[in-house]
């Protein structure tokens, strides 16, 4: 049970990076979204006990682990946003020697969890090379190795599926969700999709603020019936933004293909309606800084 | 923007960016420090025996800032010049800029010479400040009477040096680094630099400078040297030019060495535009941030197309391979980190560099080590161990505070920080894997290092040395003792890098450290045993005869001391290297006194055993015969009794009979005895002082029945119920108990004497084991109360003269019983008369067999080698030159005896002592010598320690007791400077010319080097008070002895110094040299040249110095005339010799053992000329040969300054 109560972090300048963000949760993934610096990595940090928080707490199955952050360590899977590797050791011999200060063991052996390990992560024929020669997604997947080995019981990951091809951030979500079947993975993303495939919860980050923690569901719900979409021309969209907030608009043929946001009035002409989209939901909240719908999260994920 | 605006706003960001760094603030302090230093006068510069004019030359002159700037610039410089542009280029590849800067319109060229230029100017600026605070110290705030080292304000003193020795090699030891930087992106690469220069240069270039390096090799390594100090001190220096010189001569450099100081800036300048260049191609490689150089490391391969492109895996789930969590254990995790920083070290490429380094600075040790004359030496292992200490520990240290800072900045560097921050494994763990890590890796270095030895020794034990290789003196001085300041360097740098978190800043106090500390050890007062915590100097008194024996027990504690240290450093490194970031807003939370004092209780268990063994130390030393209490007690002695018996004459001894009961073990000797005083004055003496060491108590007798002088503070005074009257005697009789050396030392040094379990050592000079008549106006005496050197008048020798050596009155007759453990052999003077085993103890009875003057004692476990009337006791291992200096005893002894006088004892003795004391003394039938001297040097015709020193030993027999030279000036000369002569004669009789030129060569160049020309005096009036007294009383002594035999002829000298010996040395008046002038005088064939001689080399100061100029040779006939002019640029006249000569002189036929002779091709032909001081002269040599060359004075028979610049060499 991981509990997050009133936790502040400023930093010298000053920046206040967290003002007071509150969670609770306890199994299941947790997906933590938010704009670039809306305070997600400083959280992910603090809970992972790496940052001192200026003030608040954070409890891991009763514990403080921001007073003592050891008390995490033990039950911890951790994948920053930024890393990297002992350049000069092999894939293999990195992942061995983190498994064993992480204190992982397997019925085979460390050597041969290594291995599979390193299979699960599709990096299996790169194993032998030094981490140094390795590209940055090998990097990042060799992250995630690390960061699911030995089954511990919070895992916080930092921006994940950053430099994955589409085929390994297939492979990542499914490992990913297979860990979150019985512990609490809290998942920090700027990308909506990721949110959207994994997280029955979400809670969105903005200025150092929670404006959201619902479900992806709740949070599309709260939209049902105000998302229209249209085409409209270039010199149409400043007219169009004056009257109707802008969800999304991406230029095809040389028209923008529009959704807006029309909760309390007819639609702009042309535009039909649509079922709204995480992403619809995630730019509206953390534009308007809207207050948390009340909508408590299922206590286990959602399939 | 223009080019050079973009190249400004780098090197303004460079620049301001430097400045700021602590590292920087560290070198500002330090210079601070020493310009202040300097301008008190607390610190003088020297090089070996030459100081730029004497004491009191001035700081503010340009040779003084020369030497200062040069020196400081290499030694510091050097480092702080590699980590500020060394690492400029790394630091922005790690910081990832690169990229986003080279996007711009930048250049390539623009962003590299900028940054140079910025680091550059950084030290400039620093340096600039270091000039303008001494300039400040010197002559705003020092100036006056009290500071003669200051002279006038002359910025050009200041500038010069600045320019032609300072900006070159900053440019140099700042260009290097700087490409090393820009072609590996590996700090140690950078580090690397300085330590192998420095080493270089300290190591060789400057201090390597054998008396008979060829000219041309010593040019070249002038030009060579980048601090330009060889060049300073070869060229000004060495030979000393006199005060007048030094504090007002400008310094003209020649062109080749302008030109060298040209080349060493170029050469800095072109690395960074190597350095812009590899930069250039990296960037067009897309590759910012790589090796691309690398040992046993690969390429930066592309990413296998194999590996992206792989299948998915099978699609078993992470619960398939059951894993679970167990934290590791606290070893487990360590070891795990221990291993991988190992493998990383290992394939680092500074560990390749530092290698040879060590293996350079091993073999290096080996081949260049000198001893005695210049003499090579026979390495023994330990002597082998020992030699390399100092630079070993300090080279390690030097390693291990860059692996270290870098290790833990590791993670952070690599990005891997989060991930491992957040592994379960304790942060002591961590730091003890880490710690562990590098410690490994030095001691594999010092494997390295070890077998780099073990294979020179074998490798001259092949060519012939006999000396083998032995493991375990390896193992104690770098095991046992070095390995230790290792673990503690490494936790000090751990807790320093835990307390700042800055690279910068732990380099900057590291370096400081280091620097302060090799300062302290060689400059100023050493470091004591607890404040030296690299137990740098611990292992210069090595000896084979007995490891550790004489501060053993304080090398222990300070060890101890260290190495309970480390468990508090790694505490406090643990307090405050959170993996945690702290939250800047609670540190003052932190820093509440409620805190504070929490966390000091928390760390005071850690601080107990610190602190006992710290005590331990600090008091053990202070209860010690160096401690402060016994300073006081010896200065108590001078206050008390300086002013009442300086002057007071003691009748004679006329016996000595002593009981001495050694306990080497334990350092402690039972003496008793009584020493019969004759009164041969015509007064009667009222009191009779004699000086006791501090044993107490003392129970004296007088005349049989117990009495209590009077205590003077160590002056007992007896006052006899009647005086001692003219002829009358009495008997004074003592016995007490005694330890010497008496507790812990306060520092690192050898002893004079010395009671230890590898041997012993005492004389009857001073009270360390027998009470000594009278007063001894030495002890007491220091900085603080030492008097300016008595002026003696004139004729102060006429009358009866005190003898400058033993007791004073006649020689007397002496008994000396010595007990030691049965495996010791104890000698004293005389002959044996008695030797006995009892119970596991031997006593033996020496009685003097002819009067003496002083007596000592000497033993040890020995072998011994008997020669005919002589023997030689030494260490059983050390027989490698005993056959040779037996022969040379036993020739001594028969030569001298028909030289000089007849030996009128029936033995003469040498006996081995360990080097805890570096000296050779020759007591009367009992010679004592180091260890380092002449047992373990090695033969070379070029010097021949082992033949000289027992030659010069053995002539003391005659010159200093046979023969007691006069208390006073030009005393000492016919003790010491006699003996040099007799070893030149000894050489020329025993070994022929070559060895005789070659020893004559060697204490010619002593004079030339060790001579003050302000303070030098004529031999009638030096008395040894002043600087550079001792090279004019032995070289300059015996030298002008050797040319007085060629105006009188060798038979006559002989002649007129055996009458002269005949005429003193059994009466009570000891002669000077007027003294054995007078007596000589009767013995010259041409009393006016003999005058003439004398006037100028006894009773004037001259020194020829021959210079050759348009030598030309050209046919003639059949033959070859060569033609040139000689001038004396030097003072004195003397008849000179020049010869034209062709190939080698000497055969190698006929080395050690054998007399030289001459090579069969070997052709000379000669002139001579007469030269005053200034005159030159045109010479014409006709030769029937081609000659190759022309020298001056070929078979060295004058004495003068540079004799290696007064020869000239046909080309080719």
């Amino acid at each position: 049970m991981l509990e997050i109560r009133n936790l502040v972090k400023v930093y010298p300048g000053p920046v206040a990076a967290l003002q007071g963000v509150s969670l609770e949760a306890s199994r299941g993934m947790l997906g933590l979204l938010g704009p670039n610096g809306a305070g997600k990595t400083t959280l992910m940090r603090i809970v992972a006990g790496l940052l001192e928080p200026t003030s608040g707490t954070v409890f891991l199955n009763g514990e403080d682990v921001s007073t003592d952050p050891r008390r995490v360590r033990r039950q911890l899977g951790y994948l920053p946003q930024h890393f990297g590797f002992y350049p000069h050791l092999t894939g293999a011999a990195m992942l061995r020697f983190l498994l064993v200060l992480k204190g992982v063991k397997a019925p085979r052996g460390v050597k041969r969890l290594a291995a599979e390990l390193l299979e699960r992560v599709n990096l299996q024929d790169a194993a032998k090379r030094k981490v140094g020669t390795w590209s940055g997604g090998m990097r990042q997947r060799l992250g995630i190795a690390q960061a699911l080995a030995g089954n511990p019981r919070i895992v916080v990951v930092d921006e994940p599926t950053a430099g994955l091809d589409p085929e390994e951030r297939l492979r990542f979500y499914r490992l990913l969700a297979e860990v979150a079947e019985d512990r609490l993975v809290l998942l920090s993303t700027h990308i909506v999709e990721d949110i959207s495939v994994l997280c029955p919860r979400v809670a969105i980050l903005t200025g150092g603020r929670i404006v959201a923690d619902t479900t992806p569901r709740g949070a599309r719900s709260r939209l049902e019936g105000a998302i229209f979409e249209g085409a409209v021309d270039k010199h149409e969209m400043e007219a169009l933004a004056d009257r109707f907030e802008i969800t999304q608009a991406v230029l095809i043929e040389g028209r923008n293909r529009v959704r807006v946001h029309a909760p309390d009035g007819p639609p702009p002409d042309g535009f039909e309606p649509v079922a709204p989209s995480l992403e619809d939901a995630y730019l509206l909240l953390t534009r308007n800084g809207a207050a948390r719908d009340g909508e408590r999260p299922p206590e286990t994920p959602e399939s | 923007m223009t080019s050079f605006a973009r190249w400004a706003v780098v090197a303004r960001r460079e620049l301001s960016s430097a400045l700021r760094r602590p590292s920087y603030w560290f070198l500002f302090g330090i210079l601070v420090l020493v310009a202040w230093g300097f301008s008190q006068g607390n610190v003088t510069i020297s090089s070996g025996d030459a100081t730029a004019g004497g004491e009191r030359s001035h700081i503010t002159s340009v040779f003084a800032q020369s030497m200062l700037q040069s020196v400081l610039i290499t030694a510091m410089g050097a480092w702080f010049l590699a980590i500020g542009a060394g690492l400029v280029l790394i630091r922005d590849a790690e910081q990832r800029v690169g990229e986003v800067l080279h996007s711009t319109r930048l250049t390539v060229r623009e962003y590299v010479w900028g940054s140079f230029a910025g680091a550059v100017v950084a030290f400039l600026v620093i340096w600039s400040l270091f000039l303008g605070a001494s300039m400040g110290f010197n002559h705003l705030l020092a100036t006056g009477a009290d500071s003669p080292q200051i002279g006038p304000f002359v910025p050009g003193n200041y500038l010069v040096p600045a320019l032609l020795l300072g900006l070159p090699q900053i440019v140099f030891f700042a260009g290097v680094p700087f490409f090393l930087g820009a072609w590996t992106r590996r700090p140690i690469v950078v580090f690397a630099f300085p330590v192998a220069t420095l080493l270089v240069i300290l190591g060789f270039l400057i201090s390597w400078s054998p008396s008979w390096l060829d000219p041309a090799i010593n040019r070249a390594l002038m030009l060579a040297d980048p601090s330009g100090f060889r060049w300073l001190n070869e060229t000004f220096l060495k030979l000393d030019r006199g005060l007048d010189f030094y504090n007002t001569a400008p310094l003209p450099p020649d062109t080749g060495f302008l030109l060298s100081r040209i080349a060493l800036a170029g050469a800095g300048l072109l690395a960074v535009e190597a350095a812009a260049r590899n930069t250039a191609r990296r960037l067009l490689r897309g590759d910012t941030d790589s090796l691309v150089i690398g040992f046993r490391r690969g390429r930066r391969e592309a990413p296998s197309p194999v590996a992206q492109a792989a299948p998915g895996s099978s699609g078993r789930t992470l619960g398939e391979l059951a894993m679970r969590t167990d934290p590791p254990g606290f070893l487990t995790a360590a070891a795990a980190i221990g291993r991988a920083e190992v493998r990383e070290l290992t394939v680092r490429a500074g560990m390749y560099l530092f290698v040879p380094l060590i293996l350079y600075q091993s073999v290096s040790q080996a081949l260049f080590a000198l001893g005695p004359f210049d003499s090579p030496l026979l390495l023994t292992s330990g002597a082998m161990a020992a030699r390399q200490f100092n630079t070993l520990s300090l080279l390690v240290c030097v390693l291990l505070l860059f692996y270290t800072v870098e290790s833990l900045m590791k993670e952070r560097a690599q990005r891997f920080a989060e991930i491992y921050r957040t592994t379960p494994v304790g942060t002591g763990a961590m730091l003890l894997g880490k710690t562990a890590g590098n410690v490994v890796v030095a001691a594999g270095i010092l494997a390295v290092a070890l077998i780099a030895s073990g294979a020179v020794i074998t490798v001259r034990q092949l060519l012939g040395d006999p000396v083998g290789f032995e493991l375990w003196p390896f193992l104690a001085a770098w095991g046992g003792v070095m390995l230790p300041t290792f673990l503690f360097w490494t936790a000090f740098v751990t807790a320093a890098f835990a307390l700042f978190r800055n690279r910068y800043a732990v380099y900057g106090l590291g370096l400081a450290m280091l620097i302060y500390t090799v300062y302290r050890m060689n400059v100023g007062d050493a470091l004591s045993w607890v404040a030296n915590w690299i137990a740098w100097n611990s292992m210069i008194f090595w000896s084979d005869m007995g490891a550790f024996s004489l501060d053993g027990r304080a090398l222990l504690l300070n060890r101890l001391l260290y190495l309970s240290l480390i468990p508090l450093l790694l505490a406090l490194a643990l307090k405050w290297l959170g993996r945690q970031e702290f939250d800047a807003t609670r540190i003052l939370h932190r820093l509440r006194p409620r805190a504070v004092l929490r966390s000091g209780v928390r760390l005071l268990p850690f601080a107990l055993a610190p602190a006992a063994l710290a005590s331990a130390l600090f008091f053990g030393s202070r209860a010690g015969d160096q401690g402060p209490d016994a300073e006081e007690a010896r200065k108590d002695y001078w206050r008390r009794n300086v002013a009442t018996w300086t002057d007071f004459r003691m009748p004679s001894v006329s016996h000595v009979d002593l009981d001495v009961d050694l306990e080497p073990s334990s350092r402690a000797a039972s003496v008793s005895g009584a020493y019969t005083f004759v009164n041969h004055r015509d007064h009667p003496y009222p009191e009779l002082p004699i000086t006791a060491g501090p044993w107490d108590p003392i129970a004296w007798t007088l005349d049989g029945e117990p009495y209590e002088p009077e205590d003077h503070a160590g002056l007992f005074v007896f006052t006899p119920v009647a005086p001692l009257a003219p002829g009358g005697s009495l008997t004074v009789g003592f016995e007490y108990e005694l330890q010497y050396p008496r507790g812990l030392s306060t520092r690192v040094g050898g002893r004079g004497q010395f009671i230890l379990d590898s041997g012993v050592v005492l004389t009857a000079f001073a009270p360390t084991f027998a009470p000594v008549p009278g007063y001894l106006p030495g002890i007491g005496v220091d900085e603080d109360n030492r008097y300016d050197p008595r002026e003696y008048p004139d004729d102060f020798f006429e009358g009866e003269t005190e003898p400058a050596l033993g007791w004073g009155g006649r020689p007397f007759t002496t008994r000396i019983r010595i007990t030691v453990p049965e495996e010791y052999t104890a000698n004293s003077v005389g002959r044996l008369a008695s030797e006995e085993l009892r119970e596991g103890r031997r006593t033996v009875v020496w009685e003097s067999d002819h009067p003496v003057r002083l007596f000592n004692i000497v033993a040890g476990r020995y072998a011994v080698k008997e020669g005919r009337g002589t023997a030689i006791y030494h260490h059983p291992e050390h027989d490698y030159n005993v056959e040779e200096m037996s022969a040379a005893l036993d020739a001594a002894r028969v030569h001298y005896s028909e030289w000089f006088h007849p030996f009128p004892w029936e033995l003469l003795k040498l006996s081995e002592f360990p080097a805890y004391a570096g000296y050779a003394q020759g007591f009367p039938t009992n010679i004592t010598f180091s260890e380092g001297i002449g047992f373990l040097t090695k033969s070379d015709p070029r010097s021949h320690a082992a033949f000289a020193v027992v030659a010069h030993e053995a002539a003391h027999q005659w010159w200093a007791n046979i023969l007691t030279p006069g208390r006073g000036p030009g005393g000492n000369m016919l003790s010491e400077g006699m003996s040099h002569y007799a070893t030149i004669l000894l050489h020329e009789e025993v070994h022929g010319d070559r060895y005789r030129i070659e020893f004559a060569k060697r204490i010619e160049d002593s004079y030339g080097d060790g001579r003050f020309v302000n303070s030098e005096r004529s031999l009638v009036k030096t008395d040894g008070s002043r600087r550079g007294d001792n090279t004019v009383i032995y070289d300059k002594g015996g030298w002008v002895m050797w040319m007085l035999q060629q105006e009188m002829g060798r038979e006559n000298l002989l002649a007129g110094l055996r009458a002269f010996i005949d005429a003193y040395h059994a009466g009570s008046d000891s002669p000077v040299i007027q003294d054995m002038l007078a007596v000589l005088r009767e013995f010259a064939p041409d009393p006016e040249a003999f005058d003439a001689f004398t006037a100028q080399w006894f009773f004037d100061v001259v020194a020829p110095e021959y210079r050759l100029s348009g030598v030309t040779k050209e046919r003639a006939g059949r033959g070859w005339i060569v033609r040139g002019t000689v001038e004396n640029a030097g003072t004195g006249r003397m008849t000179i010799g020049v010869a034209a000569a062709a190939n080698e002189r000497w055969s190698d036929a006929g080395d050690a053992g054998t007399r030289t002779v001459v090579s069969p091709s070997y052709r000379d032909a000669r002139t001579s000329v007469e030269l005053d001081a200034g005159e030159s002269a045109e010479f014409e040599i006709e030769a029937d040969f081609d000659p190759e060359r022309v020298l001056v004075d070929p078979d060295v028979l004058v004495l003068q300054l540079r004799r290696e610049a007064a020869v000239f060499d046909f080309p080719e």
